[in-house]
């Protein structure tokens, strides 16, 4: 059973298309996010479904019922923001009673359940204070304390934990996660943060310049990107200028610099195409030592330690340089720059994407 | 942060400048107004006495000119709040492209000067004035109503005259209300109108208070306005006040009436301020 979908949902901003006709079905109690680069129309269909932005094209259904001119009042959803958008003139208790008032709920039911859900996100103590008298993550934590209290039919999340330090925001993630499978609600959440989307989806809907590029499995986004702007977009990529220099099948062969002729496994442009090639850091082999066999020879221009792994800039032929990885506790995480060492590409993690500024 | 001695240097140029050429004057004043005035031979050297502040809470006449001038101030803020607050609402929240035109509509009055803008009003609201003529033109009126030398006159002018500070005040308070929130309580069930009596006015409360403070003080020390449309009957403090300085040369009642408005406006400012930072202290 569907719990939110989109029907060839758009939104144009006089002249110019912010969202293009969007369509995607989310299931019950499942955990979608929107993921992309600002301005990729990711919040402004998140805005649509809440109520706050006008499509001007398209349907938005909450389960069978067509929400798409209904205010924002009458969609009993809860709406998480970045800003966390708490009142301030009222305390955490009347904040998380605020939704719950609205429907009438009052005396010994309403407690019971701004407790209830105080409790949730373990802030049980806090009901007498104001929202400026806590921590940022605390001031979340009410946010989604109060858009969960009036049991919402879809949860949405607009950057809910971009505000927050990067250990807090771990913290928080997993504490969402935990939160949102317990309670089995459908969630929306929008995000420019891939390490967020990845981890607590279910699906992911990756976008760029309002047009839907991939809704998947997180593993799919990852391994099987649809275009090679996923592909930039997820992982940590190399992004270096070439073109098609040959097509077989699917795949092909891509040519970097004067010389440099790498096979991939998957390619959209024809030969002889110029492209963007997009190659992920974490999908190129490295090894010291001279290239043998099916490997490409390079020097170690650059190294920089980065905890878990190690980062090298690896120049190849022509002065074709890309990043590569290696573990920092393996047997090649202290190469000297200067020497030699041999990379070696996945086919498969070879993508090419028609370059920025031209039609996609 | 800004060092202290850093701030102090900064306000010193003005500091200095008020002090020398209004505190000191003011504070000069301060002795004139236990003086005791002889009418024909002026002050009395030596002679000091409570008479002159007594007076201004005993005296029948003095007591209606103070709860008039209060009530006026009351009166006047309440009226520029309920006019103002519409059009800064519009001016913060409708089309962008409104929003230049609107605000030089709201200031373009200050740009008169503030005896010709009353003179227009005395043009309207005479009993032969363009009001009262078209009403009764118009047959719905037989008798000229009467607009001026009396409360309804002051009103209209001193309205007319500070609307704009409130509008301008209350302009910033609104934009200051963040829309996150207001969109929050509208996905929490709330209709416009709860949003509005819920968040935005509650959270535009500094604002509203600023106004009305800032309206309140201008209207009882206004003087020029009240002198025009309130003629030569219809007095409020500060043209009883120059009256007693300039007419009747009574320097220590004049300084004693200063006195007293200096305080009720200092009161005010207090009260308000202390409510501002009860509610802001939740805001």
């Amino acid at each position: 059973m569907s719990a939110l979908t989109f029907d060839r949902l758009g939104k144009a901003y006089g002249e110019t298309d912010v969202v293009k006709d969007v369509s995607l079905t989310i299931g019950e109690g499942e955990f979608v996010s929107l993921l992309g680069p600002s301005g990729c129309g990711k919040t402004t269909i998140l805005r649509m479904v809440a109520g706050l932005v006008e499509p001007s094209r398209g349907r938005i259904l909450i389960g069978n019922d067509d929400v798409t001119s209904l205010p924002p009042n009458k969609r009993g959803l809860g709406l998480v923001f970045q800003s966390y958008a708490l009142f301030p003139h009222l305390t955490v208790f009347e904040n998380v009673a605020f939704g719950l008032r609205r429907r009438k709920v009052s005396g010994a039911e309403l407690d019971k359940r701004v407790k209830e859900a105080l409790a949730m996100v373990r802030l049980a103590a806090f009901g007498e204070r104001y929202p400026r008298q806590l921590s940022g993550g605390q001031q979340q934590r009410v946010a989604i304390a109060r858009a969960l209290a009036p049991h919402p039919r879809v949860l949405l999340f607009d950057e809910p934990l971009s505000n927050l330090d990067a250990q807090l925001r771990d913290e928080m993630q997993i504490e969402l996660k935990r939160l949102q499978r317990g309670l089995g609600i459908t969630t929306l959440f929008v995000t420019h943060d891939q390490g967020e989307a990845l981890s607590m989806s279910d699906r992911v809907g990756v976008m760029a310049k309002g047009v839907m590029q991939q809704f998947a499995t997180p593993e799919d986004i990852y391994h099987r990107p649809a275009t090679g702007f996923v592909a930039s977009f997820i992982g940590k990529p190399n992004r270096l200028s070439g073109m098609i220099a040959s097509r077989d099948g699917a795949g092909g062969t891509v040519k970097l610099g004067n010389s440099l002729v790498l096979p991939a496994a998957k390619l959209d442009q024809p030969a002889g195409a110029r492209v963007d090639i997009v190659i992920r850091q974490e999908a190129i082999g490295l090894a010291a030592g001279e290239a043998g066999q099916g490997a490409l020879p390079g020097t170690v221009a650059l190294r920089s330690f980065s905890g878990a792994r190690v980062q090298y800039v690896v120049k190849l032929a022509d002065d074709v340089e890309l990043v590569a990885e290696a573990p920092s506790s393996g047997p090649d995480a202290a190469l000297p720059v200067g020497s030699p060492v041999a990379l070696r590409l996945d086919p498969a993690a070879v993508f090419a994407m028609t370059p920025e500024g031209e039609r996609a | 942060m800004m060092k202290t001695r850093t701030g102090l240097m900064l306000i010193a140029p003005l500091a200095l400048v008020l002090a020398g050429f209004f505190l000191v004057p003011v504070l000069m004043l301060l002795p004139t107004s236990f003086g005791e005035y002889l009418p024909g031979s002026g002050m009395t050297p030596g002679v000091w006495t409570l008479e002159n502040y007594t007076r201004i809470v005993t005296d029948d006449y003095y007591l209606e000119v103070i709860w008039r001038t209060l009530g006026l101030g009351l009166f006047v803020t309440l009226a520029c709040l309920v006019l103002g607050y519409p059009l800064a609402y519009l001016i913060a929240r409708g089309p962008q492209s409104w929003r230049v035109p609107l605000i030089l509509l709201v200031v373009f009055p200050m740009m008169l000067n503030l005896v010709v803008r009353s003179f227009g009003w005395i043009a309207l609201l005479t009993n032969r004035g363009l009001v009262n003529n078209l009403l009764i033109d118009l047959g719905l009126i037989s008798t000229p109503l009467k607009l001026m030398f009396n409360l309804t006159g002051l009103m209209i002018g001193l309205t007319h005259i500070y609307l704009p500070f409130m509008v301008l005040m209350l302009v910033a308070a609104i934009q200051n209300v963040p829309r996150d929130v207001e969109s929050a309580a509208a996905t929490l069930g709330s209709s416009r109108i709860h949003v509005f009596t819920s968040v935005t006015l509650p959270l535009s409360a500094p604002g509203i208070l600023a106004g009305s403070i800032l309206v309140f003080v201008l209207t009882i020390s206004a003087l020029v306005t009240p002198r025009m449309l309130g003629g030569p009957t219809y007095k409020v403090m500060a043209t009883v006040i120059y009256d007693e300085y300039m007419q009747l040369l009574d320097w220590p009642s004049g300084s004693a009436l200063s006195f007293t408005l200096t305080f009720m406006a200092i009161a005010v400012i207090w009260l308000s301020s202390r409510l501002t930072k009860r509610w802001a202290g939740m805001a």
